[in-house]
């Protein structure tokens, strides 16, 4: 087993580029970072009716996520017990049964294995179906419509897990009466680059904004604050623990202008007050931009959340949604739809110089010659705080703050420590 | 049924535009679509068909077999004037790193069927499209679909005032859709 500690020097923050292509290190993160955390698998939304389902991924390996026909939800691998046929190939829809293609084994929505062609006269009965079913996912919880699932039994629950990313998440999740819905569709698409890339810079790379983005900005210069540093914001970065982040962008003015249409922007003055019973002022009042939940779940204010599934070393397939306040007027969801579309999904205006850059990262980092220089995580090291009204170690808005969280978390997770021993659970 | 004249002249339309688009004449190419236009390719998603044994439905009323996501929910694109207008002022400002350098395209598009439109000075254009990209140093995308188009005839000369493009692919096999079908 590789030691993470000889790839991340966490005193001077340089890191390994073999953590962006190296399959050793990829084989090591499949084992103890996707088949430990909790994954996130899909929104309530999608599978609000008995018999609903959707198809998912937890790694690399295939998951179908169903509401039974009682009403729970759960989630299992998507592989026959029997030769190891995919189960379910649809994307989605609503079943009582999956029947799989090849020899005919049945499995309720509750994956429980409910029919065997020939069970009497090939099988002699002699096959107990009990324990045939479906390969459960260990675990599978839901925050506030995220569905959540863990293939490790012995992870802390869902809520300890997210621990104080919550705090923020409730600004996206829980800021209305009705809470969140998806919009219909996934933009899927695939990158030729390692999954980290994607995950740091949502997770807290305010940094690049202004240099990767400044097309888009410039075109988009009606609706968007000419002054740089306006854009940028006078917030911070905090990283609530178990390698978790978010950006704010403005602790404490909400009116500042979005990202998107006037009609965002005045939706966000009318649940004003809402939002303040609901939550409190300072959330109510707070503007983050983007996060990433730990390993691979980023959501940003566009508004999105959206999954970089690892795919080897140096692929993705990135699946991404829309999510709205489910109480929203439609003409609001129309605009939030429309603004995510256009800005960060495949053909997003913000997006594409994203994957120019994550792909290229990737491909460059695997020259031998290259592979001598290790790259620079110090940004806006040693100005760490705390405060009074925002959970989590706060590091300037501009800094790799919440990716030194994100890759100390990396380290302990790499290393194979236990759950109980992790060091970099913050609380504060 | 819209005369052979006409069919003619749809397809030396739509010849043009593929020119244009892979000699990175975009203003040249705006000019081809009306003020009003809706630009759209919608998600696709794999669905079972209504015959499929392959499960056994709970709820027909939650089925839903149609791939093409709807127009209230996501597409790759969903454009106006003023947003196609806006990407290709992305595209001249030098900074829009996805197309700088440049992606090297050809367009070609066939099976052209010219059909009568809903308004008099409309048709409903049906064509296939195989779109080649290469960029950088080995970077190839193929993007291969149907674009049912609607031309509108504007001061004597044909624009488009809808374009929808099925591209047919579920999880698109790129990183990114920075060029224009
Ligand atoms: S592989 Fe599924 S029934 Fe044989
Ligand atoms: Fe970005």
């Amino acid at each position: 087993m590789l030691d993470p500690r000889d790839l991340v020097d966490t005193d001077n923050w340089l890191i390994s580029r073999k953590l962006f292509f190296d399959r050793e290190v990829y084989e090591q993160e499949l084992e103890n970072i996707f088949a430990r955390c909790w994954l996130y698998l899909g929104h309530e939304s999608q599978i609000a009716n008995p018999g609903d389902f959707i198809s998912a991924y937890m790694g690399e390996d295939p998951v179908l996520v169903v509401r039974d026909s009682r009403g729970k939800v759960g989630a299992f691998l998507n592989t026959c017990r029997h030769r190891g046929m995919r189960v379910c190939r649809a994307d989605a829809g609503n079943a009582a049964a999956f029947t799989c293609t090849y020899h005919g084994w049945t499995y309720g929505n509750d994956g429980k294995l409910v029919g065997v062609p020939g069970y009497k006269e090939y099988y002699y009965e002699e096959l107990d179906m009990e324990q045939w079913g479906l390969v459960p996912v260990a675990q599978v919880e839901s925050y506030k419509g995220l569905i959540f699932g863990t293939f490790d039994a012995s992870a802390p629950p869902l809520r300890e897990y997210l621990g104080d990313i919550t705090f923020y998440l409730d600004k996206i999740l829980d800021r209305c009466e009705g809470g969140t819905e998806i919009i219909g569709g996934v933009h899927k698409w695939t990158m030729p680059c390692n999954w980290k890339f994607p995950s740091e810079n949502f997770l807290g790379d305010s940094y690049h904004f202004t240099v990767t983005h400044i097309s888009a900005m410039k075109a988009q210069s009606s609706n968007m604050p000419s002054n740089i540093a306006a854009v940028r914001g006078q917030g911070f970065s905090t990283s609530p623990g178990n390698g978790h982040g978010i950006m704010i962008d403005w602790p404490n003015d909400a009116s500042r202008p979005i990202l998107g249409p006037p009609l965002m922007q005045q939706y966000n003055a009318d649940i004003a007050e809402e939002m303040e019973q609901r939550l409190g002022p300072e959330r109510a009042n707070m503007r983050y931009s983007a996060g990433n939940v730990f390993p691979n779940v980023s959501f940003h204010v566009s508004p999105s959340i959206r999954i970089w599934h690892p795919r080897g070393p140096d692929k993705i397939e990135i699946w991404s949604w829309c999510i709205v306040d489910k109480a929203a007027p439609p003409e609001v969801k129309e605009a939030m739809r429309i603004n995510y579309l256009r800005t960060f999904s495949a053909a997003g205006t913000f997006e594409q110089d994203d994957g120019e850059n994550w792909s290229q990262c990737t491909e460059s980092s695997r020259g031998i010659i290259a592979q001598r220089y290790n790259l620079n995580y110090s940004l806006g090291q040693h100005q760490e705080r705390t405060s009074e009204e925002f959970p989590g170690q706060i590091g300037p808005r501009v800094s790799e703050h919440n990716q030194r969280y994100f890759y100390g978390r990396w380290v302990d997770l790499m290393a194979g420590t236990s759950w109980a021993e992790i060091t970099n659970t913050i609380t504060k | 049924m819209p005369s052979e004249a006409i069919e003619r002249e749809v397809e030396k339309f739509l010849f043009k535009e593929a020119r244009l688009l892979d000699d990175w004449k975009f203003h040249e190419w705006l000019e081809l679509f009306t003020e009003d236009v809706h630009y759209w390719m919608p998600v696709r998603t794999t669905r079972y068909s209504r015959e499929s044994k392959a499960i056994a439905v709970l709820d027909r009323a939650h089925q839903r077999v149609d791939e093409l996501a709807n127009e209230d929910e996501l597409a790759i694109f969903d454009e106006t004037k003023q947003t196609l207008n806006m990407r290709v002022a992305r595209l001249d400002t030098g900074q829009a790193w996805a197309e700088d350098p440049k992606s090297r395209t050809r367009h070609c598009i066939t099976n052209i069927e010219v059909e009568e439109g809903d308004n008099a000075n409309e048709v409903q254009v049906f064509n296939n499209f195989i779109t080649y990209r290469n960029r950088l140093e080995t970077e190839v995308d193929i993007f291969v679909g149907r674009r049912e188009d609607t031309l509108r005839k504007e001061d004597g000369d044909w624009k488009i005032c809808r374009r929808k493009i099925i591209l047919d692919q579920n999880v698109l096999l790129s990183k990114n859709m920075s060029i224009f079908l």
